[in-house]
């Protein structure tokens, strides 16, 4: 007993995707970025299908990794300053996709950023997001709730990497994903 | 009833058939179902801000108003959800349990769908009227059979041994070089692999609901280098492809372990383009014969098909195929009988494929719950039909039908 012989038609060598390392980096206006909602979601697709490209079910790993670059998107969206530039890359560190966001910031973003990683980092995260589920979040804490998502319920670890530069910061998330394994 | 959502600013638009994949061709779109006291979500639902999920609030709240006992709010084809959305349907969820603390909700999720599960399962924690059901959980029950490594040379086999006469008849069901592929419950992805090299498509996606199944396709196309093929985890009831999207949609061998095949149906009719075919291929047990001992063997697969019936498979739906296609409003319909026998297929490789019948139909008779007796049976009439296939003066024959049709031009 044989299986079919294959002849395939376009030979080359299977690809060997790097353990580690850069995936791309982009660098944007907020002024461009910040016009239309829409691009969030159109971004998160873009760097979601690109990273998951040489993933065995990309669509899978696609749509679960749109899911978590759609929520920095929107952060970003919400909270930047009026000018400057964003800067952004996605590298892959062996089973974790980690993201650099450089935003430009004024005080009271750089605020939100850093009170969100502090919620992040507080001893018991998921009690307080549920305690946000189960009454109305203040308006001011509604925003912050889209990342703190990403790390209570996804395991995302997110950071502010330090210097800041300029007017800037820079957040660092990093993504699990063998969740795509889950079922 | 239909609710449309919001302006283009608040919930991005569907992009038109073929844009690249990032530009995501998904709508949102909320359906009410009030015989079944469901609301269904599916597209992408990625609001701004909570205001303007005010329409999709109020229809659920209408839906929880009128509804009694269990509501289900079903995103088995949700394929995107923002976290606005997310505490906006929680909001709903939470003035359901203090407004009608007598109603159940039931979320039911997909594990199609990666982001849902751990998302759903927090706000079930939180309310004790509120659980979620992963309605595609245990889809298969012969599932743990994939994961045998004989069981699957016996199924690339069986593929090769349908190729040889397959390939024939696949430009009568108009498959051309460069077309855009669907295949649908691909199983282990060999008519992918096929396709590619006979028929050159340009991008061929296959779907499948068994995890080992997709790992031996991925496996596969990895180590031949192959590009341009896809393999996806999938329900075939509720594809995420995207709609007018495909020139070639296949369905092989699959239709009769679904419940509901018209529903499968109505899916590929959905994903293939206008203009293009959809092409399936189904079993006939009831025509199955052999000779010499032709009664043993007919009472024999009269059983087989007794017990995929009362696990819910159709193994005679090959009889059905013109009717599944003209159900499904396609036109210019074409039938051809595949017939396997042991004159024209190599005698030991069909009496090998026979033979693993036996352990696939035990995994239905458990399923079943029949007396023991009842596979003995089988097995034993499978063996003598065995010995028909290599029998110098035996005929023995295992009909499938393929049949396509062409989706009307818009």
């Amino acid at each position: 007993m044989s299986g079919p012989k294959h002849t395939p038609t376009t030979l080359r060598p299977p690809p060997h995707p790097a353990p580690s390392g850069m995936i791309i980096s982009a660098n944007f206006s907020v002024t461009g970025f910040g016009r239309r909602w829409s691009h969030c979601h159109q971004l998160a697709n873009y760097f979601a299908r690109y990273a998951s490209a040489n993933e065995g079910d990309s669509e899978r790993h696609s749509t679960l990794l749109s899911t978590f670059f759609n929520e920095l998107f929107e952060a970003v969206y919400r909270n930047h300053a009026p000018k400057g530039e964003i800067k952004i890359e996605f590298k892959r560190d062996n089973n974790r996709v980690s993201v650099r966001a450089e935003v430009p910031t004024n005080a009271q973003c750089e605020q939100f950023y850093r009170h969100t990683v502090e919620l992040v980092n507080q001893p018991d995260p998921m009690s307080w997001y549920r305690e946000r589920l189960e009454h109305d979040a203040p308006e001011e804490e509604v925003t912050s709730l889209g990342l703190l998502e990403l790390a209570v319920v996804y395991g995302s670890k997110l950071s502010i990497a330090e210097p800041v530069i300029g007017n800037s910061l820079a957040l660092t998330i990093e993504f699990p994903f063998n969740e795509a394994e889950e079922v | 009833m239909s609710v449309s959502t919001a302006p283009e600013s608040v919930v991005p638009p569907s992009s038109s058939s073929g844009a690249p994949p990032w530009r995501s061709p998904v709508t949102f779109n909320i359906r009410v179902d009030q015989n079944d006291q469901e609301v269904v979500f599916s597209g992408m639902l990625r609001p701004m801000i909570a205001d303007h999920m005010k329409s999709i609030r109020a229809t659920c709240e209408e839906a929880a108003k009128v509804s009694w006992g269990t509501l289900y709010l079903n995103f088995k084809r949700l394929k995107y959800m923002n976290n606005v959305a997310f505490l906006e349907i929680n909001r709903f969820i939470r003035w359901s349990a203090e407004q009608r603390p007598d109603l159940k909700i039931k979320l039911i999720i997909s594990s199609v769908i990666p982001w849902a599960i751990r998302k759903f399962q927090v706000v079930a924690e939180i309310y004790s009227n509120v659980s979620v059901e992963i309605y595609d959980k245990a889809f298969y029950p012969i599932q743990q059979m994939l994961e045998d490594a004989e069981f699957i040379n016996v199924l690339r086999l069986q593929e090769q041994i349908i190729w040889e006469h397959e390939r024939k008849i696949l430009p009568n069901h108009g498959l051309r070089a460069g077309m855009r592929i669907a295949d649908i419950a691909c199983g282990l992805g060999d008519f992918a692999v096929l396709l590619q090299r006979d028929f050159k498509p340009e991008y061929i996606v296959g779907v499948d609901h068994s995890r080992p199944s997709l790992r031996y396709g991925q496996e596969t196309v990895k180590n031949l280098g192959l590009e341009d093929i896809e393999y996806q985890y999938g329900d075939a009831a509720a594809l995420l492809l995207p709609d007018n999207s495909f020139d070639f949609v296949a369905c092989r061998l699959s239709l009769q372990v679904f419940h509901q095949p018209e529903q499968i149906m109505q899916e590929l009719f959905r994903i293939c383009r206008p203009g293009g075919r959809i092409y399936i291929t189904n079993e006939c047990m009831s025509c199955v014969f052999g000779y010499p001992e032709q009664e043993i063997i007919r009472s024999t697969y009269q059983s087989i098909l007794d017990i995929g019936r009362m696990v819910g498979m159709d193994l005679d739906i090959g009889m059905k195929t013109r009717q599944l296609l003209t159900d499904t409003d396609l036109e210019d319909i074409r039938i051809n009988l595949i017939d396997i026998n042991n004159m024209n297929t190599d005698c030991y490789d069909f009496a090998k494929v026979v033979e693993s019948w036996i352990s696939g139909t035990s995994h239905m008779a458990l399923a079943a719950g029949t007396p023991p007796d009842v596979h003995e049976g089988i097995t034993a009439g499978l063996r003598v039909h065995m010995e028909t296939i290599t029998n110098p003066r035996g005929l023995a024959s295992w009909p499938i039908y393929a049949g396509s049709g062409r989706k009307p031009a818009v």
